[in-house]
């Protein structure tokens, strides 16, 4: 029986070829995929590394390979601007994340725990953040909160109150940074409570300890191993974040490593292989991050005891469950409502200068005048164009070389799979700035014109983003039974027959969420687009941060908005396919 | 120390369906155990909870020690931690990210409680349950037995007035079962606590109970010591709940104190005991335990003619399936020989005692 299965598993298509043909088969496809896995991940990655320990510009001077050495790295590492930039960026994730957990806990406790009116909502208002892009969240934070023309002070001013917010800071930039990355806590945390035997807190109360007690000693010591691994993701995301700190830090002068990196490069003459040393820098200590957060998740987890269905307990709040409701309407406000109003506001207004309440209702004020003028620019469409063809392209084959990898990987015993998971699950570590800066070393000194094409774009989005498409798929993949394959091998097709009739049909729906997944992703990106654009190609993202530190207020709401919508409808479209099956994919990349 | 427990017209409505408990009454004496038994559903677990505080009821009253701790209608609720009671988990529900002397110390942290005073009172706990010598392994490093003796000390290391116990030994295996329900009644009587247990085993709550009620849609139908549960049913429920599965149909003939005569629907007669509500004339059906019938014993005064219609060999028993008054019966007999064949007619002895007629109108469903 088993030596049966067995003789179908590996490769039953070739029942009649023989053995070393169909070994060779098997090494064959192994080494196309390790070939492209090395092309995308491993060549860019190992150019940067070399890129980090030279000092030349490839762009002028070719690669010089010879004049390298470490001292140009330990150079860099000496270098105070680079000290500094590291020591905002963990002082801004530091405060962020801590700002997140917070929030994060206080919202899984009131969705799970409490009898708080309107759970729903409030579920579902703690994970909007994820799906609002980080450069338009911070743009309608500039535009709210800019200490001189901010609309929150324009407001405050008209009340006659003297006091002033400036988010041009780094409170601001902490506040920005807790509040959108908090739904990567109460992700965690909401699931860990819900799996957590409510018996363990009810111990604690009956032999004598108050609520606030219980959440203290059992509670959360409980759950600690979901908080600390949220707390590192989030940690993860935001030092890899560039627009956020672009908005709001630039403009007040603090830099933190991914707007330094990017300033390197845009000095004349840009200085590529520092920005190299930067990134290097910078991947260290995400990939440190990224391993403590696979330790800590792998780790002994005490939430999951047995395999029992809880009932979950809803603390009675009794008067205080308007005070939790009030207060999950007021992070409604504050992430979704306020930004919206904003990019609103903004982008319809002639003049944002508004001096008093009343003036905000003169309707004659508004006008579409900021998307004429957008729509005006020749640049904006081609933006439009170009980011459709790099999300489309993005989605068709990295979808499909996620299917390939995720398929040998999971479903099949061929020979070096496990190099083939390791290389792919690599990029979780590299933060997409570095992934620009990446392919910059590896493709701009070469020639055949890849460089500047919007290929380059496409295929470094396949490889940022191939973790989060596989383990998408992968999820779909393994609800399709074994055995239904193995029926379809025993009715005498072969292996690709069988992932043609079988596998795909019923993978489909999971391979079409996957694939929007990307192409939402992709169309969102800017931290690698930044350093692949050209003129020619350029994409929505980087246009949006060039009207903004053009000053024009005006377009960058209407362009914000523009893209708000678009990808609203897209997400929309998503959740739609998957029906509520696959949630918060967009998440991870930031 | 121990004090008594006084449920009055107990009620919990939740948002849907019919009341989990509706109008349970039953008082429990300081020291005694009692039992709760009933089917899944019954609504067991949500009396317990609603007496320790862990359930807001919807009606009633729930006094422990002769103080009120709930009543809704006056707005009454203490919360768990001022009840001074010890609950058990059906999941142990010991903290896993402390060791087994952590766990037991919990409970005295919330009460003052000196530091000599606290050493003491772990350590006497932990030997009552025995496990003096595991005081500092962490608790997931123990066995469900183990872990659900841990959890026990935890309940008494701080001399509650009430333990409460749901199902705490539903998740072991059934030889560690058996010994240690026998361990917890010595230890529940060795501390002296008022005890009240929730099982939906028979078996369990014979060898625990002091008294045993069994519950069923909400409702507490008897309240009495085993053998008085199992010789004296309350109603036909309860009958058929604790083992009386062969029903037999008939009519009053006559009442003689206790008992009754009764004309049986396939002809012949029959005695039996009989409620004292019902009356002569009524249609009635008699339940009867298969362990309770004697074959084969003549010349009794309360035998009859039956016939063997099938046979199921058991080895150690054998169980038969009669024909009786034209109806269905089984019988089970001890012993290795199995003595009659499919068809003989035997005779067979039914005491009126342990024959017990209920009203027609009575449902025995269960399941
Ligand atoms: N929190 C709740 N919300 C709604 N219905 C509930 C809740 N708790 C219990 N019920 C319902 O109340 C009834 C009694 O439940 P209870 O848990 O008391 O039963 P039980 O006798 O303990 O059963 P089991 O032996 O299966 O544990 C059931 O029908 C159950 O579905
Ligand atoms: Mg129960």
């Amino acid at each position: 029986m088993t030596s049966i299965t067995q003789g179908a598993a590996s490769a039953p298509s070739l029942r009649f070829a023989g053995q070393a043909q169909r070994r060779a088969l098997a090494w064959s496809w192994t080494c196309g995929l390790l070939l492209i896995l090395t092309l995308l991940v491993i060549y860019p990655v190992a150019m940067l590394l070399i890129g980090a320990i030279t000092n030349t510009n490839p762009i002028v001077e070719g690669y010089h390979f010879e004049r390298a050495s470490l001292d140009n790295f330990l150079a860099v590492l000496a270098n105070p601007n680079v000290q500094v930039a590291l020591v905002n960026s963990l002082i801004a994730c530091a405060g962020g994340t801590a700002l997140a957990v917070v929030i994060g806990l206080i919202f899984s406790w009131i969705v799970v725990r409490t009898d708080t009116p309107a759970k729903r909502l409030i579920a579902m208002s703690s994970i909007v953040p994820l799906f609002v892009p980080p450069l338009v969240g911070a743009v309608a934070w500039a535009i709210l909160g800019s200490p001189r023309t901010g609309l929150i002070n324009t407001l405050l001013a008209s009340l006659g109150i003297d006091f002033r917010i400036n988010l041009y800071s780094m409170g601001g930039l902490i506040a920005v940074f807790g509040m959108y990355y908090a739904p990567y806590v109460y992700m965690f945390t909401a699931s860990a409570l819900r799996n957590m035997d409510p018996s363990l807190e009810e111990a604690a109360e009956v032999s004598g300890a108050g609520a606030v007690r219980t959440l203290f000693t059992v509670t959360f010591p409980l759950i600690a191993p979901a908080i600390v691994s949220g707390m590192l993701l989030s940690f993860i995301v935001m030092l890899g974040i560039y627009g956020i700190p672009a908005v709001l830090g630039a403009p007040a002068n603090i830099h933190v490593l991914t707007t330094y990196i990017f300033k390197l490069t845009a000095w004349s003459p840009p200085l590529y292989s520092t920005a190299a040393a930067v990134a290097v820098i910078l991947m260290v200590v995400t990939g440190l991050l990224v391993w403590a957060q696979a330790r800590v998740l792998s780790g002994r987890s005490y939430t999951t005891v047995a395999g029992k269905a809880f009932r979950p307990r809803a603390l009675r709040l009794g008067p205080w469950r308007w005070l939790t409701l009030g207060l999950a309407l007021f992070y409604l406000v504050v992430v979704v409502v306020l930004p919206t109003l904003a990019l609103i506001v903004a982008g319809f207004r002639k003049f944002l200068f508004i001096r008093s309440l009343t003036d905000v209702f003169d309707e004659r004020a508004y006008s579409l005048v900021h998307f004429e003028r957008l729509l005006a620019n020749p640049l904006a469409l081609r933006s439009i164009v170009n980011t459709m063809e790099v999300g489309l392209w993005t989605a068709a084959i990295g979808g499909a070389l996620a299917f390939a990898i995720g398929y040998t990987i999971n479903r099949t015993q061929l020979p070096g799979r496990r190099g083939i998971d390791i290389i792919s699950t690599l990029p979780v570590a590299i933060p997409g700035l570095v992934v620009g800066v990446a392919y910059l070393w590896a493709w701009i000194g070469l020639p055949g014109g890849l460089y500047g094409s919007i290929w380059i774009l496409a295929l470094a989005f396949i490889a940022r983003f191939m973790p989060d498409t596989i383990k998408a798929l992968s999820t779909s993949l393994m609800q399709i039974h074994k055995e239904l394959e193995e029926a379809s091998w025993i009715c005498g097709r072969g292996m690709l027959g069988t992932i043609r009739s079988i596998v795909l049909p019923l993978a489909k729906p999971g391979v079409v969420a996957a694939m929007t997944l990307l192409f939402i992703l992709a169309i969102r990106e800017l931290g690698s687009s930044l350093f692949l654009y050209t003129s020619e190609t350029m994409v929505m993202a980087v246009l949006l941060l060039d009207y903004y530190e053009g000053g024009n207020v005006g377009v960058t709401a209407a362009f914000s908005l523009v893209q708000t919508v678009l990808l609203a409808v897209l997400i929309g479209f998503t959740q739609w396919l998957s029906r509520g099956a696959a949630d918060g994919g967009v998440g991870r990349a930031g | 120390m121990s004090a008594a427990l006084d449920v009055r017209d107990l009620r919990k409505q939740f948002v849907i369906g019919r009341p989990a408990v509706d109008g349970v009454s039953f008082h429990v004496p300081a020291g005694e155990i009692v039992v709760l038994l009933g089917p899944s559903g019954c609504g067991k677990t949500t009396t317990l909870r609603c007496v320790a505080g862990l359930e807001h009821p919807t009606d009633g009253e729930i006094s422990i020690g002769g103080t009120a701790v709930s009543a809704p209608a006056r707005g009454l609720l203490v919360p768990p931690r001022h009840r001074n009671i010890g609950m058990v988990f059906q999941s142990y529900a010991v903290w896993p990210h402390m060791t087994v002397k952590q766990n037991v110390a919990f409970p005295l942290k919330h009460r003052d409680v000196s530091g000599a005073e606290t050493e003491r009172r772990i350590a006497g706990a932990l030997e009552l349950v025995g496990l003096t010598e595991y005081a500092s392994r962490p608790v997931t490093a123990l066995s469900g037995g183990q872990m659900q003796r841990v959890a026990l000390a935890r309940s008494l290391v701080y001399q509650p007035q009430l333990l409460l116990l749901d199902e705490p030994l539903s998740n072991l295996d059934a030889k560690l079962r058996l010994r240690l329900r026998d361990d917890l009644r010595r230890i529940i009587k060795q501390t002296g606590v008022t005890a009240l247990y929730v099982t939906h085993d028979q078996s369990e709550a014979v060898a625990l109970g002091d008294r045993i009620g069994v519950m069923r849609e909400g409702k507490l139908l008897q309240l009495a010591p085993a053998a008085d549960l199992y010789n004296r049913p309350a109603d036909l429920f309860v009958a058929n709940f604790t083992g009386a599965s062969n029903l037999l149909h008939g009519q009053v003939l006559e009442r003689q104190g206790e008992f009754a005569t009764l004309a049986m629907q396939g002809g012949g007669r029959f005695r039996a005991w009989a409620p004292p509500a019902i009356a002569v004339g009524e249609r009635v059906q008699v339940a009867v335990r298969p362990e309770n019938i004697q074959l084969g014993v003549n010349g009794s005064e309360h035998s009859y003619d039956a016939r063997v219609v099938a046979q199921r060999y058991h080895g150690t028993q054998t169980t038969y399936e009669l024909e009786l008054f034209g109806e269905r019966i089984e019988v089970v007999e001890l012993g290795t020989a199995a003595r009659h064949g499919v068809g003989s007619p035997v005779k067979l002895t039914l005491p009126p005692n342990l024959c017990w007629a209920y009203a027609a109108s009575e449902t025995a469903g269960q399941e």
